[in-house]
């Protein structure tokens, strides 16, 4: 069973799309196997949807009432509305198409939320094969990670953020059996050595602390507080 | 000369200075841009949702063509996308902020990250599933396996079936809509349900 879930704050960010892809894609894919946050994010998406578009709610948005209200005249709607209904075009939802990748003869299903990002080439350490995931998000590493059967990651701590989404296996540490589809978020505070007795695939989130600078925080800025 | 839209008298009262949003109204008006494209409807669904829109993405983008441009989109999206809605699943609201929150995330991601991969589509998919209840998800196999079976049929045929199907336009409907006699609309559709039939019927034995 999922015990590790994405703090309301993460969830909040998400939904407003204030989290960077990498982010993103990781509470996706753990909504994705959890029904608990898919249902919160579902009312949390409703609520925020709901606020957005009730005029009290804008007009706290409005420093200046006329220079907002220029803002609205200043692009001509008629045309912009006849633009658009000249297009015949509909957009059909096609299926979703399933991708796959292989580690050490194994292949799993990759997860929707990743299916545009390119990947790149395998990389191997001993039990570990890291695939990286090109985000161009600077500080910010994304990777799939394979552990073989009784690999582990040498004892280590976070100076940044560390996420790691469970896609399939388990893996432990001093902390617990952690299974799939868990979100375990880390920071500075935690130290820890996990071990994958049996294997498994997991999608990681990791900000790289020596280049630590203010680029990140401003990427990361709702959360800000939450993370450092 | 532009028009403001503010000073506009518009039908609907509930659309304009009221706090309290009409969602039956919002439902309905993309219910009929979506079976009929009804461009009525849609005027007055921009006439509620794009002057918030640009207020919204002015916050997020000090550049005042992108923001537009978040507007254009949005609504563009609204127009070819409303088929796609489900009031079951959710209110207007939700799906159009849907739609905005994610085209809003790709122009960002374009403008600071230089990349122009269009990643919120997979992170928020525009017409999934909201419920994890057992029988939408087997509704939606269902519909992803219809899907797959109409993708290969001839294009064609694939026309006529997605508007019919999808659209819920009649044989008249998209006769104009395709430019097309109504004699090869209708032996279109009734060759292209005929192999429909045999697929779907061989795949569920």
């Amino acid at each position: 069973m999922i015990n590790h879930h994405p703090k309301f704050e993460l969830i909040k960010a998400f939904v407003n799309g204030d989290l960077p892809a990498s982010l993103s894609a990781g509470v996706a894919i753990h909504a994705d196997m959890c029904p608990v946050c898919q249902q919160t994010i579902a009312q949390f998406t409703e609520q925020v949807a709901e606020t957005s578009f009730e005029e009290e709610y804008l007009d706290r948005f409005i420093v200046d009432d006329n220079e907002a209200l220029d803002a609205v005249a200043a692009i001509d709607f008629d045309h912009m509305i006849d633009e658009i209904v000249q297009s015949s075009d509909i957009s059909i939802a096609l299926p979703k198409v399933e991708k796959t990748i292989s580690f050490d003869d194994k292949i799993y299903t990759i997860p929707t939320a990743l299916n545009s990002m390119e990947l790149g080439k395998h990389a191997h350490i001993g039990k570990l094969t890291r695939a990286r995931i090109q985000l161009n998000e600077n500080e910010i590493h994304t990777s799939l990670l394979h552990i073989q059967p009784g690999g582990g990651v040498p004892e280590h701590t976070h100076k940044g953020f560390e996420l790691t989404v469970l896609l399939a296996g388990s893996f432990h540490d001093e902390s617990g059996e952690y299974v799939k589809g868990d979100f375990i978020m880390l920071d500075s505070s935690h130290q820890h050595h996990p071990i994958s007795t049996n294997g498994c695939l997991c999608y990681t989130v990791a900000n790289d602390a020596l280049h630590f600078t203010q680029g990140i925080n401003k990427l990361l800025n709702p959360i800000g507080s939450f993370i450092y | 000369m532009q028009t403001n839209l503010l000073s506009r008298p518009t039908s609907a009262k509930s659309t304009s200075m009221s706090d309290k949003i009409n969602h039956p109204q919002l439902c309905q008006w993309l219910e009929s841009v979506a079976s009929n494209r009804d461009k009525e409807a849609f005027t007055h669904l921009f006439q509620f949702f794009a002057p918030k829109i640009l207020r919204i993405a002015r916050g997020k983008f000090p550049n005042e063509a992108q923001a537009n441009e978040v507007v254009q989109d949005t609504m563009s999206n609204v127009w070819r996308k409303a088929h796609l809605f489900n009031q079951e699943k959710g209110a207007a609201t939700t799906w159009v902020y849907t739609v905005m929150r994610n085209i809003t995330f790709d122009m960002l991601r374009k403008i600071q990250g230089n990349k122009e991969d269009n990643l919120s589509d997979d992170i928020w998919p525009i017409a999934e599933k909201m419920s994890s209840e057992a029988e939408v998800f087997d509704d939606h196999l269902e519909h992803a396996n219809l899907l797959s079976v109409i993708e290969e049929l001839p294009q064609a045929q694939q026309d006529v079936v997605k508007g019919f199907y999808f659209r819920e336009m009649s044989q008249e409907q998209l006769a104009v809509h395709l430019n097309l006699p109504l004699g090869t609309v209708k032996s279109r559709l009734r060759l292209a349900l005929g192999k429909l039939k045999v697929q779907l019927g061989e795949e569920h034995d």
